[in-house]
């Protein structure tokens, strides 16, 4: 073959398997270009545990107690008409609960997004789910106490998209269950320097905070904080030559002066009683709820991961799940409501991905509560059935994927779903780092 | 009978030698104790390897501002409020200024520390890193603080409360 003739055919091959579409193990014709499908994303880690039965089978007191009264008390987010009787989950009225909370959406999330309404979890307990949800990855041998191996959604999208600490935050609903070391992990090549900001606003805003963070000194910037920084910064070089470094993440001077602003109006609006909370907050997911909206309007985050946690509360208490679960959907609604109508920054441009960490059980515990309803814990199969719902740009609407006997997605699948939504799926993807069978849902649809 | 050696007596001789040897013998002698003069020994920076709990950090930190310890059930809320935020170093410089802002903290005024930057730089060098200060900090400090007047002892401390060395141990 002559020298011109080779580098034309070469030339052409090359070109060729630039511009011929190629089919990808998912089925999916092009590779992910790292285009967005949308620059905000706010993942809700829902609710601490929740059965199927009251959830998205709508079953009430049906399927739980032997009281053939179904309904469905998440009407933000499910398509279905609420009980008619019994009502307990709502608040104080005449009775205790019985005064449904109104619903906020004019659509339902149902109607708006999609729903994969049977997923499967892969863990029965909050700490393995969390990090499956987190982390995409299901091999979560750490235990509580420790930070997660495998990188985070949150190292992921700092890393891939070059975002600032700022950009990115995890408000828990505690600092309970190890939740606040789920903003990092402890892998190598992610870790802290990609880690997530973190509020636990029912601390950081809540009585211990008022105390002890929110009479802060005002310092002059260059008269007073520049010197202090100088000297830091000079006690540090002198420390770090004996490799003195301390772990965790690091805003920059700029961010830092930012979220200690952020926290003064906080404290400032937390005493005048004007935080974005919900029209009904009376738990502490409904707290947590109104702080992240706050974060949310005065950052713009890119990602935001909101973990909510009490309908837990069913272990012993059957009435207070579902008076949980109720002001859990009241959240969700709240949220995507406050992101439309209060964020124009974020309106119309914002995926919201919601999913419990883990399932509850078929059968109950013995203790019993003020309705001698049972409690259930979660351990059994049935912990192993959760849903998950997605709204925004580019996700359908109206569509439900998968049912009771097909289950479709599993829980490390939010991680690559937001990887696409946000434009790094191909690094995620690729980065080894995920269970083996975690995809993208809009892989799944 | 009497031994004579060239005109002397040999008894007397010997006589008077041995009470030469007794008043000799019988010269105080002097005797050493040595002693150790106390000394605080300190550490150096490079000893410290271990990172302080966030109740260490508080509990050390309210010492050393307050010269008291802080209460347990403070400590405990505290230590709450730095877990509850994610970018600790930024807590930790809120939790100071909020220290700063009470009226019981004890710090040496302006005039003291200017008065005697060395003995200032010594005590606040002990009290916060529990050792003593090398001359390249000594002679950077004394520079930055002689040519930075709005510098105060309260900068200082709060730059050292906030720097890394002081998280270790």
């Amino acid at each position: 073959m002559k020298r011109r003739n080779f580098i034309k055919k070469a030339a052409a091959v090359t070109a060729g398997a630039f511009a011929v579409p190629y089919i990808l193990p998912s089925g999916r014709l092009f590779a992910s270009s790292g285009s967005q499908l949308a620059p905000h994303v706010v993942y809700v880690l829902f609710a601490g545990g929740v059965r199927q039965q009251e959830s998205i089978l709508q079953g009430y007191l049906d399927q739980s107690q032997g009281l053939n009264i179904p309904g469905n008390i998440m009407y933000n987010m499910l398509n279905g008409a609420p009980p008619s009787q019994k009502i307990v989950y709502g608040t104080d009225g005449l009775l205790e609960g019985d005064t449904p909370i109104p619903q906020i959406l004019g659509q339902t999330l149902e109607q708006q997004g999609t729903l994969f309404p049977e997923v499967i979890s892969s863990s029965a307990g909050h700490y393995g789910g969390l990090n499956a949800l987190l982390q995409g990855n299901t091999l979560f041998t750490q235990g509580l106490k420790q930070k997660p191996i495998n990188p985070t959604i949150f190292e992921y999208a700092r890393r891939h998209l070059g975002l600032p600490a700022s950009k990115v935050w995890f408000v828990g609903n505690g600092i309970g269950n190890s939740t606040p070391l789920l903003n990092y992990s402890n892998h190598p090549s992610y870790g802290a320097d990609y880690g997530a900001n973190f509020f636990a606003p029912t601390i950081t805003f809540g009585q211990q905070g008022i105390d002890h963070l929110s009479n802060a000194k005002i310092y002059h910037p260059e008269e007073e904080l520049s010197p202090i920084y100088q000297m830091k910064y000079f006690l540090d070089n002198n420390f770090r030559n004996v490799g003195g470094e301390v772990p965790g993440i690091h805003n920059t001077e700029e961010e830092k002066q930012d979220i200690k602003a952020f926290m003064e109006e906080m404290y400032i609006k937390t005493q005048n009683g004007t935080i974005s909370h919900p029209p009904v907050t009376d738990n502490g997911d409904l707290v947590t709820v109104g702080y992240a909206c706050e974060v949310m309007k005065w950052f713009k985050p890119n990602l935001t991961v909101i973990n909510l946690s009490a309908v837990d509360g069913c272990h012993s208490n059957f009435t207070g799940y579902l008076g949980a679960l109720h002001r859990a959907d009241h959240a969700v609604g709240h949220i995507w409501n406050f992101i439309q109508t209060q964020v124009p920054e974020m309106a119309g441009n914002t995926a919201m991905i919601i999913t419990p960490e883990c399932g509850r059980n078929l059968m109950p515990n013995p203790i019993e509560d003020q309705n001698d309803w049972k409690a259930f814990d979660h351990s059994d199969a049935n912990t192993r059935r959760i849903f998950t719902q997605m709204v925004g740009p580019s996700i359908p609407s109206g569509l439900r994927v998968g049912s009771e006997t097909n289950q479709v997605g599993i829980s490390a699948d939010g991680a690559p779903t937001i990887a696409e939504i946000l434009g790094f799926k191909q690094e995620i993807m690729s980065s080894g780092l995920l269970a083996g069978n975690a995809q993208s849902l809009f892989d799944r649809i | 009978m009497h031994t004579l050696i060239k005109g002397v007596d040999m008894r007397r001789f010997l006589l008077f030698l041995g009470v030469l040897i007794f008043i000799a013998s019988c010269k105080k002698k002097e005797t050493y104790e040595y002693q150790i003069t106390p000394q605080n020994l300190y550490p150096t920076n490079a000893g410290k390897v271990k990172l302080k709990t966030d109740g260490q950090y508080v509990s050390i930190l309210y010492a050393n501002l307050f010269q008291t310890a802080l209460s347990s059930n403070e400590l405990f809320r505290i230590t709450q409020c730095i877990e509850s935020v994610g970018d600790k170093d930024l807590v930790r410089e809120v939790i100071i200024s909020n220290f700063m802002n009470k009226s019981d903290v004890i710090l040496p005024t302006n005039e003291e520390m200017r008065a005697d930057i060395d003995a200032f730089l010594e005590a606040t060098y002990e009290r916060f890193y529990v050792r003593k200060m090398t001359e390249a900090e000594r002679t950077w400090f004394r520079n930055y603080i002689e040519s930075n007047p709005n510098v105060t002892p309260e900068l200082v401390y709060f730059s050292f409360a906030l720097s890394n060395e002081y998280l270790f141990y």
